[in-house]
């Protein structure tokens, strides 16, 4: 029955965001409206796939450094594809995929940079070390781009803190695509790591006794989780509190168990994202408001609300 | 409640003392208001100006005050005599150090909250700061005259402000207003950022005889959705660039920006930053010149 309700959900926020906008186009003609097909259509479509990703990453990480607070951008990941993006505009990098791709790379190099301070003695992650040097490995890209920013002299370097700080306007067909072709690796590989995370949680020597690899599953799930926030990041900045609330309201209503809380973060996630984007769309139109700070707005009073009802029973 | 009429009582009498105070000034000083509300006064008019932005170095100049300007921001370009002036910062978190290394007895400023904290840190090392918010042409006018007073310059400061006031007096070229073209400014991309009606730009506009599509917002700039530009269908879209080359924007060949009609016939113009980048004296060169790029766009 929650299945149905949660699967009922996605479908009313999907489409909701393809028949909502600042934009009037009559329902009989959808199908044929540019800014539908160009416009809207592909921006519904990129908001449920960054949101479900989010929320799987989040819920992998969590699980991963078993700590509550973590999100997909903990392990310096946001920092690093600022810094990318942030150099891209001040080396005169041009092209409609520059900024992507460049806060993309520099996302990959803070993974990079992370795994290798958080493998201790050079073998084995430490989920805790990993967590602290996520967090100066953000910080100091962070700086370095901040840096940059305010002794350089070009305006558009000023704005891409803009891009970053969230939001999906640059949604094509051709991220989308990208973004299919992109996803399912590291989703596969967080699906299949449902079953070893659950056992995970009961401390890591005891997951090694029932016969789970427990480093080659750290080094897995970090890897897909990060993969999967760089590719979030590149096509739609930095876009908070999803990969953080989606996770633990689906842990309220499903429990642990990851083979079922995946799937429901996936959908979560991505019902959560469309909706806060349809509201960023048209709740101020013609203007338009940070999909970032709508997704607090929405969800930070639901996980208030579930997290009152949990304490109480 | 027994209390509310004393402070009421105190509150006027606070009033009371501060306009007795401005309008007494010491003889021969000079008083204005600032755009902040704040009363400045100079004992003298100003010998040694800061100023830390473009559109008022700019105003300086042009009311004759130039050889007053000792500090600048890394954007004070033009004209390009300002260029001679000595860099003080950047203009948006203004160094108070390095402005004070220039002993500047006045300190222009740009209306903003960070701004604000620095006339007040300025005051207590007893350097008076003036905040002037220009975004509208009516503003250029305004602060040429208050800028004029301060240094006293005041028949430049008059008429500059005549001229900037004429140019927007002017009567539009064609009169028509069904027919005219509707331009957007987009100003930023990702996230798609316009030009509203509390910006010199959405003027320069209405001068040059187009009408600006996104004339209903009333702040000097706002994000929207890509969806309601290529709803609004300007005929042309204008952009602000920082150099001269007047290439296409690179979001000109995105994808999603090809929903947008006037980009994708590449009715795009990209203006100059020097003379569209700030209200500016030259509104009436900017009219001219802007009317000129619209109809070789035809």
């Amino acid at each position: 029955m929650k299945w149905v309700g949660l699967a009922a959900l996605a479908v009313f926020a999907f489409a909701l965001a393809v028949l909502l906008g600042p934009a009037h186009v009559p329902v009989a003609e959808l199908l044929r409206s540019p800014i539908v097909r160009e416009l809207r259509l592909p921006r519904a479509v990129l908001a449920f796939l960054v949101g479900g990703s989010l929320g799987v990453a989040g819920a992998s990480l969590q699980a991963l450094v078993r700590n509550p607070l973590a999100d997909p951008y903990l392990l310096g990941l946001s920092g690093g594809a600022s810094l990318g993006a942030v150099a891209a505009i001040a080396l005169h990098v041009g092209g409609p995929w520059a900024l992507p791709l460049a806060a993309f790379v520099g996302a990959l190099a803070a993974m990079g940079l992370v795994y290798r301070l958080g493998l201790v003695g050079g073998v084995e992650l430490d989920p805790r070390v990993l967590v602290l040097a996520g967090v100066v490995v953000g910080a100091f890209a962070a700086a370095v781009s901040t840096a940059i920013v305010s002794l350089s002299e070009a305006t558009a370097l000023r704005n891409a803190f803009l891009w970053l700080w969230g939001g999906l306007s640059g949604a094509n067909w051709d991220t989308v695509l990208a973004l299919c072709l992109y996803a399912p690796l590291p989703l596969a590989v967080l699906f299949a790591a449902a079953r070893p995370l659950d056992l995970l949680a009961l401390g890591e020597e005891p997951a090694g006794y029932l016969g789970v690899d427990v480093a080659v599953l750290k080094r897995c799930v970090y890897v897909a989780a990060s993969l999967l926030t760089a590719a979030a990041v590149a096509v739609s900045g930095v876009i908070g509190f999803v990969g953080l609330i989606v996770p633990h309201i689906g842990r309220l209503l499903w429990g642990h168990r990851h083979r079922a809380l995946l799937p429901v973060v996936f959908l979560g996630g991505g019902t959560l994202l469309s909706l806060a984007d349809t509201v960023a769309r048209v709740a101020v139109a013609p203007r338009e408001l940070p999909v970032g700070i709508v997704t607090a707005l929405v969800g930070v009073p639901v996980f208030a609300l579930l997290l009152r009802r949990w304490t109480r029973n | 409640m027994a209390q509310r009429p004393h402070l009421v009582g105190l509150l006027l009498a606070l009033v009371a003392c501060g306009r007795a105070g401005s309008r007494t000034p010491a003889a021969g000083s000079l008083a204005v208001t600032d755009d902040a509300g704040r009363a400045v006064t100079l004992a003298a008019p100003a010998r040694r100006i800061v100023s830390l932005a473009p559109s008022s170095t700019e105003l300086l100049f042009a009311i004759g005050a130039g050889d007053r300007v000792v500090g600048r921001t890394t954007w004070c370009r033009y004209p390009a005599a300002a260029l001679s002036v000595p860099v003080v910062g950047d203009g948006l978190n203004p160094n108070i150090e390095a402005i004070a290394t220039q002993h500047p007895d006045l300190v222009v400023l740009y209306a903003s909250a960070l701004n604000e904290t620095a006339a007040r840190q300025l005051e207590r090392i007893a350097i008076p700061a003036v905040i002037l918010r220009q975004d509208l042409l009516e503003h250029v006018a305004r602060d040429a005259r208050l800028l004029g007073r301060l240094t006293a310059h005041e028949s430049g400061g008059d008429s500059v402000a005549r001229a900037v006031l004429e140019a927007l007096e002017a009567p539009p070229p064609w009169p028509t207003s069904a027919s005219r073209r509707r331009v957007a400014f987009v100003v930023w991309d990702n996230p798609p950022m316009v030009i509203g009606a509390g910006s010199f730009l959405d003027q320069l506009a209405e001068l040059a005889g187009v009408h600006n599509a996104f004339h209903d917002l009333t702040s000097a700039s706002a994000t929207v959705s890509l969806e309601t530009i290529a709803a609004r269908d300007p005929d042309v879209v204008i952009t602000i660039a920082d150099s001269e080359d007047a290439r296409l924007p690179a979001f000109a060949s995105a994808r999603e920006w090809q929903v947008v009609r006037a980009v994708r016939e590449r009715r795009v113009l990209t203006l100059p930053g020097a003379l569209f980048g700030r209200p500016s004296p030259r509104a009436a060169a900017a009219v001219a010149e802007l009317r000129r790029r619209l109809q070789a766009l035809r």
